[in-house]
C-alpha cells in the first residue's frame, strides 16, 4: 500500500492528510492532524510546522515519515490577510469641568449644588453659602468625618469628594446623609470657590439629573445658550453612578474628530475613488462595492491608514522577495468599533468609548512560492513533494465527502485570515472569490471593545461559551442555566468569569461583566462572518444572486466554533439554501478539506509524477 | 584508641546526664513569653445568619500579650484598616478571637464557618493574613499573605474590602503582593519566637471567642 499526504498550509493552522492507496487503486484515510502554522502562509518558514504535523500524522500509525512515498501540497491561494485599528474620534475634557466615573461604593445617593471648597479652608466658609467639600487622601476618614459634623453646626455643607476609598466609611460616621464621590485620583486639579453640581446615583441606577442638559440647567442656573454648550457633558455622563459638573467659563467636553487618512481603491477599469477613513464602515464599503474588481489599495502618505497598508504590502514583497510595486491589496473589511481610550484632562481617570474602525486588508502577490517550500520540504525528509491543486478546488472536492452534499455545491471556507468562496457546478466549472477578514479579525474586535490586555485571551473568548462561578459549587452559564460541581473548584475562580473550555475553566482576569462579554462576542462574529459570507456568496453566485446557490458546506477554522454556523444557517435560511457545517470524512468535522481533497485528486489524477 | 564496653558505658552515662540536666533547665521556662492569659469567663462566638457579615478571627496572643506586627506596626491600626475595608464595601466586620489553634489557614477557616457570608480572615499577630471561605479545605484559601514583613496598612485595608467583595460574590482582583526571597532569612527568629508565644495562648477548650462587641 502507497501512503500519500495532502498538506495544506492555512493562515494559523497546517492541516495533514494521510491516506493508504491499495494496489488495486481503492483509497483508505488513516490519519489526520491539524498543527499550527509556523510563520507567514507560504514562505518557507511553514516547513517547519508541516515536518511536525506529518511526523505527528505518521506516528499515529506508527510509521516513519519516510516511509510516504507522496507529499501533495496545495496551490494555496496568494491571499494573506492583516488586521489594524485606527481610533477616530478624541474626547478631552478643559478646564477640569466634569468628573464622571463609576467608582465602586459611592455614598449617600441624591443630587446638591454647592460651591467648591478644600477641606484645609473649611474655617474660610460662610454660614449663607452651600459648599460641595473637597479632601485629599492625607486626611483619615475619621478626621474627614469630624471636621465636616464639626462644621455642619454652623454651615451648609452638601456634598463630599473624596480623593480615597472611603466614601462609605465617611457616610457612616456623618450625622447628615449627603452625596459622596469617592476615587477622584486628581482631587487637586478640582479649581475652588467655583459652583458645582454633584449627583450620585441609587444603586444599580444611573444619574439623572446631571446627564441631562436641562437638568444641569435646572441645577447650575443656566441660559438657553450655556445650556446648549453643556450638552457634550450631558452626553458623557450617561449611564455613570455618580458625577460632578463644575461651572467654568471655558469648562467643556469636546469631541475631536481625528485626521485619519484617505484610502485611494483603484478598480481594475482604471477609475479611482476616494474616502476618508472617519467616514465609518459603512461608507467605505459602500464604496467598495461600487469600485467593483479592485487592481489595488492605497493609503494617504503619512497617515496612520497608510502606514498600515504600506506596511502589509512591504511585508509581503519582503517575504515573497518580488520587486517593488507587484504586491495590491485586492480587499479590505472595514467594521465600525468603539474603543475605551483614557479621556485626557480628566480627573478621575475617566475612559470613554470613543468610535474606531477595525480593517482586515488582504494581500494578492502573483504567486506564492510554494515551489520553494515543496524543494526545502524534499531535502529535509527525502520525500518527493508535489505542489498540486488550487485551494479553493481541492477544500470543495474535500467538502463533497460530507455525507448529503451534491452537486452544484459551495462552499464557504472560514478560516483565521479570510473567508473564501468556491461553487462547482455539475459540468466542473469552478467559480472562487477571496474577501479579507476572518477570525483574527474578530479577535482583534473582541480585543479592542472590552479593552483586554492581550489577544490570547480575546482568541479564548471568540472560541468558548461564559459563565459565572456564583460559589464554590455552582456556575451561572450564558443561558442562565446553572451548572453544579461535583467537587469544590479552585478557589481562584470564585465570583469570577470563566471561559468554558471542554476540560477546564479559564478565569478572564479583567474586570467585565459576563453579560458585556456575550454582547461583543455575538456582534464581533456578526460583523465579520455574517457579513463577509454574504459578500463572498454573491459574487459566486450564478448572477450574483445567492438564491441560486442550493447548498453550502461551511469549512475551515472557524467552522468549529459553537455559534458563527448558526448564525450563517439563520441568516442563509432567508433564501431557502441548505447550509451547515461540513463533516469531511463523515468524521473530521469542518477541518481538513483541503487535505483530503488533495489525497483524493491523486486518484482521479494522472501520476506522472512517480 | 581502644574501645571497649566499660568506655560506651561511660559515654552514654555522659551523654544522659547532661540531657537530664537540660531537661531541668526547660522545665524550670515552660514559656518563653509571659504567663498564660485565661479567658475561662470569656463568651463564646456563635455563628451568625446576617448574609453582610465578614468574620475576622485573629490569633491567640493578639492585643494582648503581642502589640504589634512583626514590622512593629500596632495591631490596633491593622485591625482599624481591616474593618475599614470591610465597612467601605457595605459589609459589616464581626471580630473574634480563635484560641483553638495559632494556624494562620485554620484561623480563617473557623472564622468563615461562623460567619454568616462564609467568607472569614484569618489574622495572626504577627500579621500574616488570609482570607477564608467555610466550603474550602483548611490549607486551602481565597487569597494567602504569607510574608508578614512585606505588608502595609493599604494591604490591610484591601485584604478586609477584597474578603468583603467575594463575600458579596464580586469579581475580586487579587490584591499584588510583594515578594522578597531575604524576607524569610532575615525574619526567620523573629517569627518563630512571635509563633512560639502566639502558640503558647492556645486553648483547645475554649475554641473561639468574642473579641470586640459589635
Amino acid at each position: 500500500m502507497k501512503l500519500i499526504a495532502g498538506v495544506d498550509i492555512g493562515n494559523s493552522t497546517t492541516e495533514v492528510c494521510v491516506g493508504g492507496v491499495a494496489s488495486d487503486g481503492t483509497l483508505e484515510f488513516l490519519s489526520s492532524v491539524s498543527r499550527f502554522t509556523t510563520g507567514t502562509k507560504g514562505t518557507v518558514d511553514n516547513v517547519a510546522g508541516i515536518k511536525t504535523a506529518l511526523e505527528m500524522a505518521m506516528e499515529k500509525l506508527n510509521r516513519p515519515v519516510g516511509d510516504l512515498s507522496l507529499i501533495r501540497i496545495n496551490e494555496a491561494a496568494p491571499v494573506i490577510g492583516d488586521t489594524a485599528m485606527e481610533t477616530i474620534t478624541e474626547t478631552i475634557i478643559t478646564d477640569s469641568s466634569m468628573i464622571g466615573h463609576n467608582p465602586s461604593t459611592p455614598a449617600g445617593a441624591g443630587t446638591a449644588v454647592g460651591e467648591l471648597l478644600s477641606i484645609r479652608h473649611l474655617g474660610q466658609g460662610d454660614t449663607g453659602t452651600p459648599y460641595i467639600v473637597v479632601a485629599d487622601r492625607s486626611v483619615t476618614y475619621e478626621a474627614v468625618a469630624e471636621l465636616l459634623n464639626k462644621a455642619m453646626e454652623r454651615m451648609q455643607i452638601v456634598g463630599v469628594i473624596l480623593q480615597a476609598d472611603e466614601a462609605v466609611l465617611v457616610e457612616n460616621r456623618l450625622k447628615k446623609k449627603i452625596p459622596i464621590i469617592d476615587e477622584v485620583r486628581n482631587v487637586d486639579m478640582i479649581p475652588e470657590h467655583k459652583m458645582a453640581a454633584i449627583e450620585v446615583a441609587l444603586t444599580g441606577d444611573s444619574v439623572r439629573m446631571l446627564s441631562n442638559p436641562y437638568g444641569i440647567a435646572t441645577l447650575l442656573d443656566l441660559d438657553a445658550e450655556d445650556t446648549k454648550a453643556v450638552t457634550p457633558i450631558a452626553k458623557s455622563l450617561i449611564g455613570k453612578s455618580s458625577a460632578v459638573v463644575i461651572k467654568t467659563p471655558h469648562g467643556n467636553v469636546k469631541e475631536n474628530v481625528l485626521p485619519a487618512g484617505e484610502i485611494t481603491i483603484v478598480s481594475k477599469d482604471g477609475n479611482r475613488r476616494t474616502i476618508n477613513i472617519d467616514e465609518g464602515a459603512v461608507p467605505i464599503m459602500n464604496l467598495l462595492e461600487e469600485s467593483g474588481e479592485i487592481q489595488d489599495m492605497v493609503g494617504e502618505a503619512e497617515t496612520n491608514v497608510g502606514n498600515m497598508l504600506s506596511g502589509i504590502k512591504n511585508n509581503m514583497e519582503n517575504l515573497t522577495s518580488e520587486q517593488t510595486g507587484s504586491v495590491h491589496i485586492t480587499d479590505i473589511l472595514a467594521v465600525d468599533t468603539l474603543a475605551p481610550v483614557l479621556i485626557s484632562g480628566a480627573l478621575a481617570g475617566e475612559t470613554c468609548m470613543e468610535k474606531a474602525v477595525g480593517i482586515a486588508a488582504m494581500v494578492k502577490t502573483k504567486q506564492l512560492p510554494m515551489e520553494r517550500i515543496a524543494q526545502v520540504l524534499t531535502e529535509q525528509i527525502h520525500v518527493s513533494v508535489k505542489v498540486a491543486g488550487v485551494e479553493a478546488v481541492m477544500a470543495t472536492l474535500g467538502a463533497m465527502t460530507t455525507p448529503g452534499t451534491t452537486l452544484p455545491l459551495a462552499i464557504l471556507d472560514l478560516g483565521g485570515g479570510s473567508t473564501d468562496a468556491a461553487m462547482i457546478d455539475e459540468t466542473g466549472t469552478v467559480r472562487m472569490t477571496h474577501k479579507a477578514g476572518a477570525g483574527e479579525l474578530v479577535s482583534m474586535l473582541i480585543q479592542i471593545e472590552l479593552g483586554l490586555h492581550s489577544r490570547t485571551t480575546a482568541e479564548e473568548i471568540k472560541k468558548y461559551p461564559v459563565g459565572r462561578v456564583e460559589s464554590l459549587f455552582h456556575m451561572r452559564l450564558e443561558n442562565g442555566g446553572m451548572h453544579f460541581f461535583e467537587e469544590a473548584i479552585d478557589p481562584r475562580l470564585f465570583g469570577s468569569v470563566v471561559l468554558i473550555e471542554p476540560h477546564d475553566l479559564i478565569k478572564i482576569e479583567e474586570n467585565v461583566a459576563m453579560e458585556k462579554i456575550i454582547q461583543v462576542r455575538k456582534e464581533a462574529k456578526q460583523k465579520v462572518f455574517v457579513r463577509n459570507a454574504l459578500r463572498a456568496l454573491r459574487e459566486i453566485a450564478p448572477e450574483h444572486n445567492i438564491k441560486k446557490i442550493p447548498n453550502i458546506v461551511l469549512v475551515g477554522g472557524s467552522a468549529e466554533d459553537f455559534e458563527v454556523p448558526e448564525m450563517l444557517m439563520e441568516e442563509l435560511a432567508k433564501y431557502k439554501i441548505v447550509c451547515g457545517r461540513g463533516n469531511i470524512r463523515r468524521t473530521e468535522g469542518p477541518r481538513n478539506a483541503v487535505a483530503t481533497g488533495l489525497v483524493l485528486s491523486y486518484i482521479g489524477g494522472k501520476h506522472d509524477d512517480e | 584508641m581502644e574501645y571497649n564496653e566499660e568506655l560506651v558505658a561511660a559515654i552514654t552515662k555522659a551523654v544522659l546526664q547532661q540531657i537530664n540536666e537540660q531537661n531541668v533547665s526547660q522545665t524550670d521556662r515552660q514559656h518563653i513569653g509571659s504567663a498564660k492569659t485565661s479567658y475561662a469567663n470569656a463568651r463564646l462566638a456563635e455563628k451568625s445568619t446576617n448574609p453582610k457579615e465578614v468574620v475576622v478571627g485573629v490569633g491567640p496572643a493578639f492585643q494582648r500579650e503581642i502589640k504589634a506586627t512583626i514590622t512593629g506596626i500596632p495591631l490596633d491600626d491593622v485591625l482599624r484598616n481591616i474593618k475599614a475595608g470591610i465597612e467601605e464595601e457595605g459589609m459589616v466586620p464581626r471580630i473574634v478571637k480563635v484560641l483553638k489553634t495559632s494556624d494562620v489557614d485554620f484561623m480563617g477557616l473557623e472564622a468563615a464557618k461562623i460567619s454568616g457570608s462564609g467568607v472569614g480572615i484569618g489574622l495572626q499577630s504577627k500579621g500574616t493574613a488570609v482570607i477564608h471561605q467555610k466550603d474550602l479545605y483548611p490549607l486551602s484559601n481565597l487569597e494567602l499573605f504569607p510574608q508578614a514583613p512585606l505588608i502595609s496598612l493599604e494591604m490591610y485595608r484591601a485584604i478586609g474590602k477584597n474578603a468583603a467583595k467575594y463575600a458579596k460574590g464580586e469579581k475580586v482582583t487579587p490584591i499584588e503582593t510583594q515578594n522578597d526571597p531575604m524576607v524569610r532569612a532575615k525574619y526567620q527568629v523573629k517569627a518563630a519566637l512571635m509563633h512560639i508565644r502566639e502558640t503558647e495562648q492556645v486553648d483547645p477548650k475554649i475554641p473561639i471567642i468574642v473579641w470586640e462587641e459589635a
